[in-house]
């Protein structure tokens, strides 16, 4: 398994965003991490990234235990959110730079340009990072979460501040990459359609704790308590937020 | 410690320093606008009362020494604080960095820029004024190093305090030094003070250096007892900064400030 969470909890202050959940991830795997808003999606994925700390429960990356083996497992994860920004007067160059020094990695201006050239933007390499729009600086972050070929990648809605091209771009670029490198995914999206057609399973959470786990259509007909053949997210989504409120 | 991940912090501040004028304005600007002010100053005393032209070197070696010790415990928190205003804190944190490699590269950034700003006032002072504090370099070393111990005490605090409170304070960056200033003894000497200040001063490793200092620049005799004074204040100083910061480091992760803060 390349990760595996057991009971994994978050408390701020007497509010508890994480609840008790477990989940695991296989090699290669592209996980999609479902939600509503508020759903405690992001508080994993920064635990997962030791930026905050859990109030309890264990997680275990490559392997290994995740306090003890912090810098070894960061070492092979990455991570992309739209939400960050890179330091404004650094070009786009020099930032991605900064990082590859960090990683450490071979022939880094060489991986640049590759990654530029991959993600469409190689003509924005000596733009200053502070005058890009939403959707290329999500992309130059992009290029960043793929600098160290990562072998967990966790990407925080990647694709919110993108037009649906680029966006299927986007998710043609994470396949291939996932095919051949074999790195695990895991996905947060708002949009139902691009998380059915990118992942092999979902978790799917909601205020903090997980309410399902498999397949789009395991999950679909798990939660709408019905027989499906298609897969339908959308419903589901709306489905337990109904189920939600009335309780 | 990973050399690498430490060179990589310096290369992001280089190449910021190559785009922002306000950071290549720290480098120059200030050291020499101190030096060129603070001249006219003690040269219009020096020539006007009963000091005598050894006031001179007071002002000069103090404006230089002082402008060392205020920029590097600056430059901590400026550091810091250029990753928070570029919303780039969780880019970087969820690299394996460490916190100590990231303040290692800060540093040693500073250093450099220091050595560079702190070699041009000191030719400014030498071409406008003739204070010639290259002689005394030697002697003055051991000092210098002690207010750069503790400026990097003040340094790490202050950030851990934005840390902790944001950008509410951080004005600290720039200001707290100001503070330490008057009992630090920089431009007067120790025994100048008020009775009750100056056994507050004795506590500053500042005070110690700037203290012996002037013994320097006076008589070009090298003070053990204020060197020890001040190094085994900072001895007692700068694990404390450690700490401290490590405590709120930590306590950032635990409260999900971190993520917070961009
Ligand atoms: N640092 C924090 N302090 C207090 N509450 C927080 C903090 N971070 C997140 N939360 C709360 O935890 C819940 C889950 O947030 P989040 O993980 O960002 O949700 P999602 O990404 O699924 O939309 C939200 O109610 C949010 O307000
Ligand atoms: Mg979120």
């Amino acid at each position: 398994m390349v990760v595996e969470v057991k009971n994994l909890t978050k408390r701020f202050a007497d509010f508890t965003a994480v609840d008790n959940i477990s989940f695991s991830m296989g090699k290669g795997e592209i996980v999609g991490f479902l939600g509503p808003n508020g759903a405690g999606k992001t508080t994993t994925i920064h635990m997962l990234l030791d930026l905050i700390t859990p109030s309890g429960g264990e997680i275990s990356i490559f392997g290994k235990d995740f306090r003890k083996h912090r810098e070894e497992i960061l070492q092979q994860m990455n991570f992309a959110s739209p939400y960050v920004s890179l330091p404004y007067r650094l070009t786009v160059f020099e930032n991605l730079m900064v990082f590859a020094c960090i990683y450490n990695i071979e022939h880094p201006k060489k991986r640049i340009e590759e990654l530029l050239e991959m993600f469409e933007i190689a003509d924005l390499q000596d733009e200053p990072a502070g005058t890009l729009s939403s959707g290329q600086n999500t992309r130059v972050g992009l290029c960043k979460s793929l600098l160290n070929k990562p072998k967990l990648l966790l990407l925080d809605e990647p694709t919110a501040s993108l037009d649906p091209e680029i966006s299927h771009h986007v998710r043609e670029i994470l396949l291939r990459i996932r095919e051949q490198e074999n790195t695990s995914i895991l996905y947060t999206s708002h949009n139902m359609a691009e998380t059915e057609n990118i992942c092999d399973r979902i978790v799917f959470l909601n205020h903090g704790k997980i309410i399902a786990d498999g397949t789009p259509i395991e999950i679909t007909k798990a939660i709408l308590n019905e027989e499906r053949n298609e897969p339908a997210l959308e419903e589901v989504f709306f489905r337990v937020i109904k189920d939600t409120k009335t309780i | 410690m990973k050399i690498h991940r430490i060179k990589a912090v310096m290369r992001r501040h280089l190449y910021d320093i190559r785009h922002n004028i306000d950071r290549s304005m720290d480098v120059f600007y200030w050291p020499i606008i101190d030096v060129i002010v603070w001249g006219f100053f003690s040269f219009y005393i020096s020539t006007n009362n009963t000091f005598g032209p050894s006031i001179i070197n007071f002002l000069m070696g103090a404006i230089i020494l002082w402008s060392i010790f205020y920029a590097f415990q600056r430059d901590f928190a400026v550091g810091f604080l250029e990753e928070l205003w570029s919303r780039n804190l969780l880019n970087i944190f969820s690299t394996p960095i460490t916190m100590w490699e990231y303040l290692t590269g800060v540093a040693s950034i500073s250093i450099f820029k220091i050595i560079i700003g702190s070699f041009t006032a000191s030719l400014c002072a030498l071409i406008f004024y003739s204070f010639n504090i290259f002689p005394h370099i030697l002697l003055l070393i051991p000092y210098v190093l002690n207010l750069l111990f503790f400026a990097a005490a003040i340094g790490i605090c202050i950030t851990a305090l934005i840390l902790r409170y944001t950008t509410k304070v951080q004005i600290l960056a720039w200001s707290f030094a100001g503070l330490l200033q008057p009992v630090s003894c920089v431009f007067y000497p120790l025994s100048s003070l008020p009775q009750w200040l100056q056994s507050i001063a004795w506590f500053l490793p500042t005070a110690h250096a700037f203290e012996g200092m002037r013994q320097v620049l006076t008589d070009s005799t090298f003070s053990s007892t204020y060197f020890w004074w001040a190094l085994i204040l900072n001895i007692f100083y700068f694990p404390i900064s450690l700490v401290i910061f490590k405590k709120t480091f930590e306590a950032t992760k635990i409260r999900g400030l971190l993520v917070k803060l961009t």
